[in-house]
């Protein structure tokens, strides 16, 4: 019993990871159909942003230092800041662009932000131990469970909430929401476009900024490729959950966590190191069943 | 079949233009006459490989693919398992089979093998993938090139997972290396001119009127697909055979990016595009490499930091994006009777905007 | 006076011209029927004064502001509303957020929720479904809910694409009827766009004819659908 509750926990905390990073893509590419390759190295970006610069091989905390009250605003401050930035200086040229040609320019942008952080901070992973005391386990339901799974499994409830919230009771989450069915529609009742896809991008680079976050404080390491991985999954549960809709790409994202960990347990021994490539195939087994997603948003299903 | 013949006389001075470009690139390298220089060449060769590889697939299909790049990864891989010395690979690849690990092939035999192995599985991988279109055609290739690095990066005893495999004869120069990106043109070339190249670019421009008459989008991606999967296999084993050592990581998303970012930069949709791109921004990261490395002025030494060349391709990529999306070369191809720059037709014009753009204006 | 000056624009779509030199005019309170066969260029007519398609040549003046090359949600903001052919509803949104998608652009809030609930008691249908998403409208339905859509952004001239397009007749005449309603109780102005000539009989006023993206006739509505000229000149006889 108690190993399924371990299990549950697994599952739910690394879930939330994914659905984070989902819901960061899915968010922009709501407004402006732009798959943004850019958002995990944006994650490595408010990471780094705890360092001071320096291609030393140990780290020398700088924000890290701050207290938890002006260190999570800070970070997430970094993380809009920076999207918005993208926004301004690259995607706004791409508005009338098609989405292949956005979605590799986002790429190069992903490129250049990874490669500004090696510049300024060697390619070497680094070590920081970020809210040690959530390292510690607590008992959980008669389990043994680190306190970090509950609290990120907490918070993005609760940013989720948020998240819904803001989207179904406020003037700008009508207008996005608006937006995201029939931009030009929107526009015509006069929806600010830049104001609407800059909200977007702003909101996203929080979420990168809570994934970054949690996942340093997961691995106490830091490293200018941490953002490439969960970005994978993130991309792929957008897909999967019908691009274009928040709730698909959240319980996408969740859908894959559990399939991760319950690979975990069900594979033989040997096979295990490979989790990541079944869970991949798994993937494109979906697709192939459901080229639209597994919820298909009503925007994506008007526009075919 | 003479309507074949008539496609081929009016384009046929492409690859001869390409092929010219190829020679003046290895003549350069005659005349430097300097070993690392000549390394640099034949690297260039094999990107030449890589994207017109990728030009044959992207560039026809009009899907963007991500994952090609794992093609490459098995080509190199599988050249390694048939030609590292039986004494070496005993031991450091115990998982191979017997027949395998037993025997030395010899270079040629052993690079056409590792072809036919990336073949196989651009068969078995396009069988499923060439059903998706756009956005969702992509991550489902982005899918496929995590799956094979992480296989590549985790089967300790078949390719030496994450630690580096040694002892891979270093056998590809200057003329293997022209030659493969000879080859890899002569190949793209008569895979556009076919029957099948020329049903999928129309079903790229024009997505429904291809359907309706009677063009399977399916099955001619599908062709195109292991076609380019087996020039990357060809370019992936001849990297090995220019290294001497492997690792998974090496084909990821760093060179993912600098392919895309060539193909891109020359134009996605035509094979001078992919040469082209090769040629001009391989010339760039040459150029900023040597600035990463140091010049000496004076008795000072003045460097750029590590980084610089990726940031500054980034850079170019974007702005070529927005001021010019259709490549240095305008998606036309090199040819006698019309220069790229002087020319542009209407039909090509169609494939550059063939995307909804449904984002707003500014 | 003259709310809406278009004066001589012309529109392309690649190698096509959509519209040619088109000029038309609106005063305040009056209402203008558009009409023409197919491919005439009323749409994108309609389209190029709401900023949605970019103009070659030519200005467009509305209310008083040069709009030509300014952003949908400026024109919009000027009071500019739109209804587009097709009835682009949110299908995603309830019916309720669907009408107060355009409040985001008005100062009086307060006024906007009373025009809500006129906006209800014009189109009764709509209130009793007004937290059911729009998707599970009607037709006709969808097309009161995009003129109540448009009139809650408190608008001083609306332009509708096909309003009758794939309705019922009697559900047509409730559309016009309610317009009508609209434009002699609040001097709202209109500008409708329509295939059919025969409605110009129900709105009077004055009537354009659009052919191959010209202005080809323009008179008195009524006047026009009973003479032979507009029929010639639909057809195209006539000028030749």
């Amino acid at each position: 019993m108690t190993e399924i509750i371990q299990i549950i926990i697994d599952a739910l905390s690394l879930g939330s990871l994914y659905a984070l990073g989902a819901l960061g893509i899915a968010l922009i590419f709501g407004v402006m159909r732009l798959v943004n390759f850019a958002h995990g190295d944006t994650i490595a970006f408010c990471v780094f942003a705890l360092l001071w610069p320096s291609i030393d091989a140990a780290a020398v905390v700088f924000a890290g230092h701050l207290p938890t009250v002006l260190l999570i605003p800070l970070i997430l401050l970094i993380g809009a800041g920076l999207s918005v930035l993208s926004e301004i200086i690259v995607f706004r040229r791409f508005r009338k662009a098609n989405p292949a040609t956005m979605m590799i320019a986002s790429f190069a942008l992903g490129f250049v932000i990874r490669y500004f952080l090696l510049m300024l901070y060697s390619s070497r992973p680094k070590s920081i131990n970020l809210w040690e005391s959530l390292g510690e386990s607590i008992g959980f339901l008669g389990a043994r469970v680190p306190l970090l799974q509950i609290v990120t499994v907490a918070i993005t409830l609760g940013i989720l909430g948020l998240l819904t919230l803001f989207l179904k009771r406020s003037r700008y989450g009508l207008e996005m929401r608006a937006a995201a069915e029939n931009f030009t529609m929107a526009r015509m009742l006069g929806v600010r476009a830049n104001r609407v896809i800059m909200l977007a991008f702003a909101l996203s680079g929080m979420l990168a900024a809570t994934t970054g976050l949690i996942l340093v404080t997961q691995t106490g390491t830091v490293d200018i490729q941490m953002g490439a991985s969960v970005m994978l999954i993130a991309f792929i549960a957008t897909v999967i959950g019908g691009l274009g809709s928040l709730t698909g790409a959240v319980t996408a994202g969740y859908l894959i966590g559990a399939a991760s960990v319950l690979m975990q347990v069900v594979l033989p021994l040997d096979a295990r190191p490979f989790r990541d490539a079944f869970v991949y195939g798994a993937v494109i087994v979906t697709l192939i069943w459901r080229p639209n997603g597994l919820f298909v948003a009503r925007s994506a299903k008007q526009r075919v | 079949m003479v309507a074949r013949k008539s496609v081929l006389a009016r384009t046929i001075s492409t690859p001869i233009i390409l092929t010219l470009i190829l020679l003046a690139v290895a003549g350069l390298s005659l005349w430097v006459n300097n070993g690392i220089f000549t390394r640099t060449i034949v690297e260039v060769f094999i990107r030449v490989m890589v994207v017109v590889g990728l030009y044959t697939f992207i560039g026809n299909s009009g899907v963007v693919s991500f994952g090609h790049i794992g093609f490459m990864c098995m080509g190199a891989y599988a050249t390694a398992w048939f030609t590292i010395p039986p004494a070496m690979k005993k031991y450091s690849l115990r998982g191979l089979p017997e027949i395998i690990s037993h025997n030395q092939l010899s270079f040629s035999l052993s690079i056409t093998l590792a072809t036919l192995f990336a073949g196989i599985f651009a068969y078995l991988f396009g069988k499923i993938l060439v059903r998706l279109s756009g956005i969702t055609g992509s991550i489902a290739t982005f899918a496929m090139l995590a799956m094979i690095n992480t296989v590549y990066s985790n089967w300790e005893t078949v390719t030496g997972a994450t630690s580096s495999i040694v002892g891979i004869p270093r056998k590809t120069d200057l003329w293997t290396g022209f030659a493969g990106a000879e080859l890899a043109v002569i190949v793209a070339y008569l895979y556009a001119i076919s029957r099948s190249g020329l049903a999928l670019r129309s079903a790229r421009d024009e997505a429904i009127a291809a359907a309706a008459s009677g063009v399977d989008i399916a099955r001619e991606r599908l062709k195109a697909f292991v076609v380019s999967g087996m020039i990357l296999g060809a370019a992936g084993a001849l990297y090995a055979h220019f290294l001497g050592v492997l690792t998974p990581d090496a084909f990821y998303l760093g060179l993912t990016f600098i392919s895309l970012s060539m193909l891109v930069v020359g134009g996605m949709n035509s094979l001078s595009g992919a040469v082209v791109g090769v040629v001009v921004l391989s010339a760039i990261i040459e150029l900023l490499r040597t600035l990463e490395k140091g010049i000496a002025i004076g008795n000072q030494t003045w460097a750029l930091p590590h980084g610089t060349q990726e940031i500054a391709i980034g850079g170019v990529m974007i702005v070529i994006l927005i001021f010019r999306p259709s490549g240095l070369t305008r998606n036309q191809e090199l040819s006698w009777s019309g220069w790229p720059f002087s020319e542009r037709s209407s039909r090509q014009k169609s494939s550059i905007k063939d995307g909804v753009s449904e984002g707003a204006s500014a | 006076m003259t709310l809406l000056t278009v004066d001589g624009i012309s529109v392309r779509y690649g190698q096509l011209t959509a519209l040619r030199r088109a000029s038309i005019s609106v005063k305040e309170g009056e209402s203008l029927f558009v009409t023409g066969p197919n491919g005439a260029g009323k749409s994108t007519l309609l389209k190029a004064i709401a900023g949605v398609v970019p103009i070659r040549e030519g200005a467009i003046t509305f209310a008083g502001t040069a709009v030509a090359g300014k952003a949908p949600e400026d024109i919009a903001r000027l009071g500019f509303s739109m209804v587009p052919e097709g009835r682009d509803v949110f299908s995603g949104l309830t019916i309720d957020e669907n009408l107060r998608v355009g409040v985001g652009m008005r100062a009086d809030k307060d006024a906007a929720i009373r025009d809500l609930e006129t906006v209800y008691s014009v189109f009764p249908m709509l209130a009793e479904r007004r937290h059911r998403p729009a998707g599970v409208l009607s037709g006709g339905q969808q097309q009161m809910l995009v003129i109540g859509r448009a009139l809650m952004a408190k608008p001083k001239l609306i332009a509708i694409d096909e309003p009758s397009l794939g309705l019922a007749p009697k559900v047509i005449d409730d559309v016009y009827a309610t317009l009508l309603k609209l434009r002699d109780a609040q001097g709202l102005t209109l500008l409708i766009v329509e295939q059919s000539s025969a409605r110009a009989m129900l709105t009077g006023g004055r009537m354009v004819l659009m052919r191959s993206g010209e202005v080809v006739l323009e008179g008195d509505a009524r006047e026009l659908v009973r003479g032979d000229a507009l029929k010639k000149a639909y057809f195209g006889y006539g000028d030749h």
